[in-house]
């Protein structure tokens, strides 16, 4: 995995903790692979958001914590939480 | 067509292009079809990179070369008679509201250069040309059609598929015969809403609209409330809705991918054709960096759009190569307000693979009289894996896998999408628009609908039930 993968990675570990308030130690991959998304709000779009109807290719990026999964998508120019608690988030 | 005939046409096309030029309107000669000219040295220039057939090559040895020769004041009929004897070739025709100046066909093979030069040798000659003769090529079933040369053409399948790369021969929306009818025209505007436009990418920036001198600048009264100092903004090549001032330079790349597939300069040796050769791309910019953009910037580009209508502009299309599955009243209404200035909206499917009668995607799935719907086709007139489809609420289907097109830094890449696909029906709207300026909306969206090849594929897929055929939909078969 190149470091610009792993840079991702540690910033999706970072915000999850934040959101679950909880340490990052607690937080594991549990996959990390190259996907291809609908649209340019890599299939996780916010609120109110259009987004452009390319396919974007980019990483999927699942952590584990309690035994929960929470999905992160992410691409050279952007990361965003799929389905958190129903929402979309971009980080 | 007997040979009277055709000399009979040669020559009214002979003086219909000296008038023009005359009266300068030959400004863009250049860019229009000119598959075969009597200079060989050109015309094989011309063809690259596409390969000469057998039946190329016999039409090309069949031809006489032709030149413009003017006599000075003075020379007599019968020293011109005897001039053109001396060179074993014929006046073929006088025009007679230039004085002294006649077509000349050579008898004995020379190329039309080695025929300009004797000509121009002598004292009695003013100055002498060849005869750069529009004409078009016929494909194997006798159909008219018409190449491009640009350097990167050959790898266009959506424009003409020859079969490559495990293609379908085919395959394609028929550009090259449509453009036997017409490649377009700068009187249609096209606005691409979209990241923006790279208005300087060297294929693009001869078909960016220039807001004319005559069209009042952009006041929006929003805009100072937004911290503008003033309310009118100079919108030269547009407007920047992120971003609230007049440049719509694109920082992603999709929308400059959208523009090329639209209008690229076609036939100037450059990168790639687009549908157009020739119309006038308005970039409006309301996605950033990232490709995503607000809901209420996307109203306030067709709101521009319309402003900008009302005010004297042939914008008559707009591309939409983007969406969500949110529903937005605000945004269906606008749509509503460009159906009522006789604009299209042409607008993305998706691309999830999803069903939009079952699971609607916005702006593509407003049941709007403007709105077409475009599904995407891979290279053998399947539907894409990816693309979203429907039998009411999906229209049409055009080529949205692995298109190659304009992209950021003057450069050109391939992307696939229903993005990809709905600039293609775009294209053809404003092909059709250039043949026929005063066609209603209704209309334009009837003939789009009407011109597709039926695909067993896309059978209870898209309510057409075909993909878009731009050489039916400017009548050309």
């Amino acid at each position: 995995m190149s470091s610009s993968q792993q840079d991702i990675i540690d910033r999706a570990r970072r915000d999850l903790a934040q959101r679950l308030g909880s340490s990052e130690t607690g937080i594991d991959l549990e996959l990390a692979e190259q996907a291809d998304f609908p649209d340019a709000a890599l299939g996780a779009p916010i609120e109110d958001e259009m987004s452009a109807q390319v396919i974007t290719p980019g990483w999927r990026i699942r952590l584990k914590a309690n035994g929960k999964a929470y999905e992160y998508r992410a691409s050279t120019r952007q990361l965003r939480l799929f389905n958190f608690n129903g929402e979309n988030y971009k980080i | 067509m007997s040979r009277n005939n055709i000399w009979a046409h040669l020559s009214i096309a002979l003086v219909l292009v000296l008038i023009a030029a005359f009266a300068g309107g030959l400004r863009k000669w250049h860019r229009r079809p000119r598959l075969v000219q009597n200079n060989p040295a050109v015309w094989q220039k011309d063809r690259e990179p596409t390969a000469e057939t057998e039946y190329e090559q016999n039409q090309r040895l069949d031809r006489k070369s032709e030149v413009l020769v003017r006599f000075r004041s003075g020379t007599t009929l019968e020293a011109i008679t005897r001039i053109t004897s001396q060179f074993n070739d014929q006046v073929e025709d006088r025009i007679e509201s230039v004085e002294g100046l006649d077509v000349i066909e050579d008898e004995d093979g020379a190329s039309a250069d080695d025929v300009v030069a004797q000509y121009r040798a002598l004292p009695e000659v003013e100055y002498a040309e060849a005869n750069i003769t529009i004409t078009l090529d016929h494909d194997e079933s006798g159909s008219k059609h018409v190449h491009a040369n640009d350097e990167m053409f050959s790898r266009q399948w959506g424009l003409f598929n020859s079969g490559e790369n495990d293609g379908k021969a085919g395959a394609d929306i028929s550009a090259m015969r449509a453009w036997a009818v017409t490649t377009g025209s700068d009187q249609v505007v096209v606005a691409v809403i979209d990241s923006g436009v790279d208005y300087s990418h060297p294929d693009l920036a001869n078909n960016i609209w220039t807001r004319p001198q005559i069209i009042k600048a952009y006041q929006d009264d929003d805009l100072t409330s937004k911290g503008a100092i003033d309310d009118v903004v100079d919108d030269v090549h547009g407007f920047n809705f992120v971003d609230d001032n007049d440049d719509p330079m694109d920082d992603n790349g999709h929308g400059t991918h959208c523009a090329g597939i639209i209008g690229a300069e076609g036939d100037n040796g450059l990168g790639i054709a687009g549908v157009n050769w020739n119309v006038k791309i308005m970039p409006l910019r309301f996605m950033d960096a990232n490709g995503t953009g607000t809901t209420k910037d996307a109203i306030e580009a067709i709101n521009y759009v319309i402003d900008r209508k009302r005010a004297g502009v042939n914008v008559r299309i707009i591309s939409a190569s983007w969406g969500s599955t949110a529903k937005s009243r605000a945004l269906e209404d606008v749509i509503r307000k460009a159906f009522e200035e006789d604009i299209l909206f042409v607008a993305a499917a998706g691309n999830s693979s999803s069903n939009n009668d079952q699971t609607s995607h916005y702006p593509s799935s407003y049941n709007l009289g403007n709105i077409v719907s475009v599904a995407a086709l891979n290279r053998n007139d399947q539907l894409a894996s990816f693309s979203n489809y429907g039998a009411k609420s999906v229209h049409i289907g055009a080529p949205g896998q692995e298109i190659l097109s304009t992209w950021l830094e003057h450069g050109f890449t391939e992307k696939q999408g229903t993005s990809m696909a709905t600039p293609f029906v775009s294209g053809v709207a404003a092909l059709i628009l250039a043949e026929n300026p005063k066609m209603s909306v209704n209309d334009l969206r009837a003939r789009l609908l009407k011109s597709v090849d039926v695909l067993p594929s896309l059978k209870g897929k898209v309510s057409s039930g075909g993909r878009i055929n731009a050489a039916k939909a400017v009548g050309a078969e």
